[in-house]
């Protein structure tokens, strides 16, 4: 590499898939030679580029890669886990060793084992050409781009901080039940954050950004989130007050997953079923919300950061119903939890390679209904609050949400008259998913992340300060 | 773990690219962690993430690469990408550093207490007492459906190499303790939950409880919570505990203050020297563990190698100082103050915090409960944000209601907000005891940061998000 210039090799995903699997099997090897009954290998190798804007300047920009491998035994059904991201041939001996050593002590269970192969989806690869060999040149040229027009919005507009970034990512999963699965991605990321200062009015900050495989995309992707950015941080000055009452509140896809379907998801986790800390328990196939909400996982929709083909495990990642017309369709599971029932895992390991495989998700999709665009939203709110954003608690086994409507606004006539703050919203999820009175027609994409409609929910308790 | 001194391999490589500013930061992490729920292991790991971190300036501008080895030739390499990277950017940066102030710059070895001690422990003994105080809690009484607990030790060694003189090599560990319960009755679930996190060991980690008596606080906690009602919201008088102290200076004042939060406009920027609270509010960071030790973010030196300290941000009412790395420091002309924190090798340092409070004041806890004729008393931190205007917010397990002067019957947790400094103003009464307690909780500025917090009790008014009938 010349100090001058950083010439990047374009990532060459089969190769950096055939390495990382056989640095998996390696230390798989390893750990069964020094006792394991059962060993899987998780590999997760990563290249990437990042230039950081602060306070509407360049900051830093880092060039960086590293691998992690994520070592999980059994020794009669006793768990022992170890990770390491040193290569060295002592170090993959010390990883095997500390894990053989944990489960050496660690309690028998029953359903500590590791799950039977299965056969992957074919699928096109995640990784692009354009993104495999992104310079660092016109990162850094972009990046700024992203930030210029940030900054040519409006004069008001303090950006702290922004970010492009480039991600090369390979993971890989083996196992001596005989898993073999590797995969290779590749994204363009972008992050705004700041706020709007007019004089002595400073507004509450907001942020936006966006992931994207296809670097076509990505002017218009720049547009969407400065313009987005823009909209909610200039929307923040001059915040008076709101009212308070309990009643129907309008929340912005954003809000709506964090309030109402983030403790849905983690009550749907088998797991917390099993443990007794689910809300959702005995729940199959019973309303849990209002007949229009519709929830998938859907890991093969490519336009989505979590698109995958396996997952944690290496078990095969499809689309899948957790919410069909209010009722719950599913719980989600791992092998574990999979193996405490007897039954198969549903691909919904999660985690990296610095720890046991936890359960949840990838690419959450929640289908639009019908109660129209969001001035329509507005409307049916006709006057009231609207939260874009959540600052606040959710407690996933009882449900109970309290905290601040962040980028909220106040509603008369169907019209926002004016920005608020300090005002908090509390309630119930559980309850007040039975009270969605709309969802939105269109569910945008949150961040390159998931897809979410506007969502006008009644029985909300709104304080003002 | 190492006993060999990375600094001196560190400082070879920095001597052979000694042309233009260079910071090696060698971080060796290696986490030991067990957690138990229902009786289940769930997490048996020892993790390790070990490497260099190279950050440059290079043409007024910034570059950072890292390797994950400790070999003088990879750690050369290194440099060289990261130069490359500051050069490739420096076109686009529009107010190049034209230097870093002058420091007080670490040489030599600095070793926190307990690092050995925890290093020797028998991770199988750890075990077996998160074993029995899962079970203990989850046995204590019929309502309880689950319980879990969990025990974690990080130890960190690092080197530090600058080329404008910083030489140090330094140690410590961070255990952290926590426990939780799930009651459920008629559907219904409440959770109870306690935590426990120190710089230091044991000694440390249980000084003001004991695992046991932590066990049975959430355990009850849950039970109690499940019978206990929702407070009314509204704007109103509160006793915050030393817990929800330190996340009040924390969330609410502490990133207000930090310089590149300040720089990008937040609502501390040009307020040095004025009135932002009332003068019984003194509220300082510190890299130090004041008062007693083992608060939960105690470093002695940072990772631009400049020492720790005290930074006084607020004194009897009136805007000291802001927290600074070194860049801040310069634009600001005035000292570091040894706030660049990096969470692991290859994160960049940043502004954070360490241990941030509320310095004691004189009342008694029962004299600032008589003195309130209409409000709430609260315990039991959650998590927590503030924003640029200064309007922060953050959960609470516990409330109970004051009435008279009379503290009154559990009630459930809510959520607090407010504006900052007009928070800090409405302060009318400081106790006289002090308790760091938010050693176990993690603060996120896209990277994560161990640090710790506390205070007295304190009596201020917020808003809170009660249930509105």
């Amino acid at each position: 590499m010349s100090p001058e210039t950083l010439q990047t090799k374009p990532y060459d995903a089969p190769a950096q898939e055939a390495r990382l699997t056989e640095r998996a099997e390696q230390l798989m090897n390893l750990a069964l030679a020094a006792g394991a009954d059962e060993a899987e290998v998780f590999g997760a190798h990563s290249e990437t580029i990042s230039v950081g804007f602060e306070k509407g300047d360049l900051k830093l920009t880092t060039v960086d890669e590293g691998t992690s491998l994520g070592l999980r035994v059994f020794q009669n059904n006793r768990l022992g886990f170890s990770s390491t991201n040193q290569s060295g041939a002592s170090s993959l001996e010390t990883t095997a060793r500390d894990a053989n050593t944990l489960a050496s002590f660690s309690l028998p269970d029953e359903a500590n084992v590791l799950p039977e192969p299965r056969a992957l989806d074919e699928r096109p690869t995640l990784v692009t050409p354009e993104i495999a060999a992104y310079p660092v040149e016109t990162a850094v040229e972009r990046g700024h781009d992203f930030l210029s027009r940030a900054l040519a919005v409006d004069p008001r507009l303090s950006i702290d901080q922004a970010s492009f970034t480039v991600t090369r990512h390979t993971a890989c999963n083996v196992s001596n039940k005989g898993v073999r699965a590797a995969e290779s991605d590749a994204q363009l990321g972008l992050s705004v954050f700041g706020m709007a200062i007019d004089g002595d009015d400073v507004g509450g900050f907001d942020y936006w950004g966006d992931s994207l495989r296809d670097a076509s995309r990505l002017d218009a992707a720049m547009d969407h989130s400065v313009r987005h950015f823009a909209d909610g941080a200039l929307g923040n000055l001059n915040a008076g007050a709101a009212e308070t009452y309990r009643g129907p509140v309008l929340f912005a896809p954003q809000a709506f997953c964090e309030v109402f379907i983030s403790p849905l998801v983690s009550a749907s986790s088998a797991i917390a079923v099993q443990r007794g800390r689910s809300a959702l328990a005995d729940k199959i196939g019973e309303r849990v919300a209002h007949e229009s909400l519709f929830l998938h996982d859907d890991p093969t929709d490519r336009e989505l950061a979590g698109a995958a083909t396996f997952d944690r495990e290496g078990m095969p990642a499809g689309k899948f119903t957790l919410v069909e017309g209010g009722k719950l369709s599913s719980y989600l599971y791992n092998a574990y939890a999979a193996a405490v029932e007897g039954r198969t895992s549903t691909g919904h390991a999660s985690g990296g390679a610095r720890a046991v495989p936890g359960l949840g998700p990838h690419s959450l999709s929640i289908a639009p209904g019908d109660g129209g665009d969001t001035a329509a939203m507005r409307a049916r709110l006709g006057r009231g609050l609207v939260v874009q954003r959540f600052s606040g608690t959710v407690d996933p086994a009882s449900g109970d949400f309290s905290g601040v409507a962040k980028s909220a606004r106040w509603v008369e006539n169907g019209e926002v008259v004016r920005s608020v703050k300090e005002t908090l919203i509390s309630g119930n999820a559980f309850e007040l998913l039975g009270q969605i009175a709309a969802l939105s027609t269109d569910a945008p994409t949150l961040m390159g992340a998931t897809r979410a409609p506007w969502a006008l929910i009644d029985g909300v308790s709104v304080t003002a300060g | 773990m190492s006993l060999h001194d990375p600094t001196d391999v560190l400082a070879e490589a920095c001597a052979a690219k000694a042309d233009g500013f260079v910071e090696l930061r060698y971080h060796k992490k290696r986490t030991r962690s067990i957690a138990v729920e229902k009786g289940r292991v769930d997490q048996a790991k020892i993790s390790e993430h070990t490497g260099v971190g190279v950050r440059v300036l290079e043409d007024g501008t910034w570059g950072f690469a890292s390797t994950d080895t400790l070999e003088a030739g990879d750690v050369g390499r290194a440099i060289d990408s990261a130069r490359a990277a500051a050069r490739s950017s420096a076109r686009k940066k529009k107010e190049k550093l034209s230097g870093l102030p002058t420091a007080e710059l670490a040489r030599g070895r600095f070793d926190t207490p307990g690092y050995d001690e925890l290093a020797n422990r028998p991770l199988e003994e750890s075990l077996q007492l998160v074993l029995e105080l899962e079970e203990e809690a989850r046995k204590s009484s019929s309502s309880i459906s689950s319980a879990a607990c969990g025990y974690t030790e990080i130890f960190e060694e690092k080197g530090i190499v600058t080329t404008d003189g910083a030489k140090a090599w330094t140690r410590l560990v961070r255990p952290e303790f926590r426990v939780s319960a799930v009651a459920q009755k008629d559907g219904e679930l409440q959770r109870g939950a306690e935590s426990v996190g120190a710089t230091g060991a044991w000694d440390c980690l249980f000084r003001g409880e004991t695992p046991e008596g932590l066990a049975d606080r959430a355990a009850r906690m849950a039970v109690d919570l499940l019978s206990a009602k929702y407070p009314d919201g509204g704007r109103m008088k509160v006793l915050l505990s030393p817990s929800l102290v330190g996340l009040l200076t924390h969330e609410a004042i502490g990133h207000t203050v930090e310089a590149d939060f300040v720089q990008a406009g937040s609502c501390a920027a040009g307020r040095l020297g004025t009135r932002v609270g009332s003068d019984l509010v003194t509220l300082c960071d510190s890299g130090i563990s004041e008062f007693y030790d083992g608060a939960g973010g105690t470093l002695a030196v940072d990772d631009e190698g400049v020492l720790t300290g005290r930074t006084t941000i607020i004194e009897d009412g009136i805007l000291k100082s802001y927290l600074h790395d070194r860049e801040s420091a310069g634009h600001y002309e005035v000292a570091p103050t040894g706030n660049a924190r990096a969470f692991e090798y290859d994160d960049e340092p940043l502004i954070r915090m360490r241990n941030t409070y509320i310095a004691p004041g004189t009342s008694s806890l029962d004299e600032m409960i008589a003195g309130i004729d209409d409000g709430l008393m609260l315990d039991g931190p959650q998590n927590g944000q503030a924003d640029a205007n200064g309007e922060f917010m953050f959960g609470t397990r516990q409330a109970w209601p004051i009435q008279g002067g009379k503290k009154g019957e559990l009630m459930r947790g809510v959520n607090i907000s407010g504006i900052a400094f007009d928070v800090l103003r409405s302060v009318d009464a400081v106790g006289s005891e002090f308790r760091w307690d938010l050693g176990s909780g993690y603060c996120g500025k896209g990277q994560p940061a161990k640090v710790d917090a506390g205070g007295p009790w304190l009596a201020c008014e917020v808003i809170v998000g009660g249930r509105t009938q």
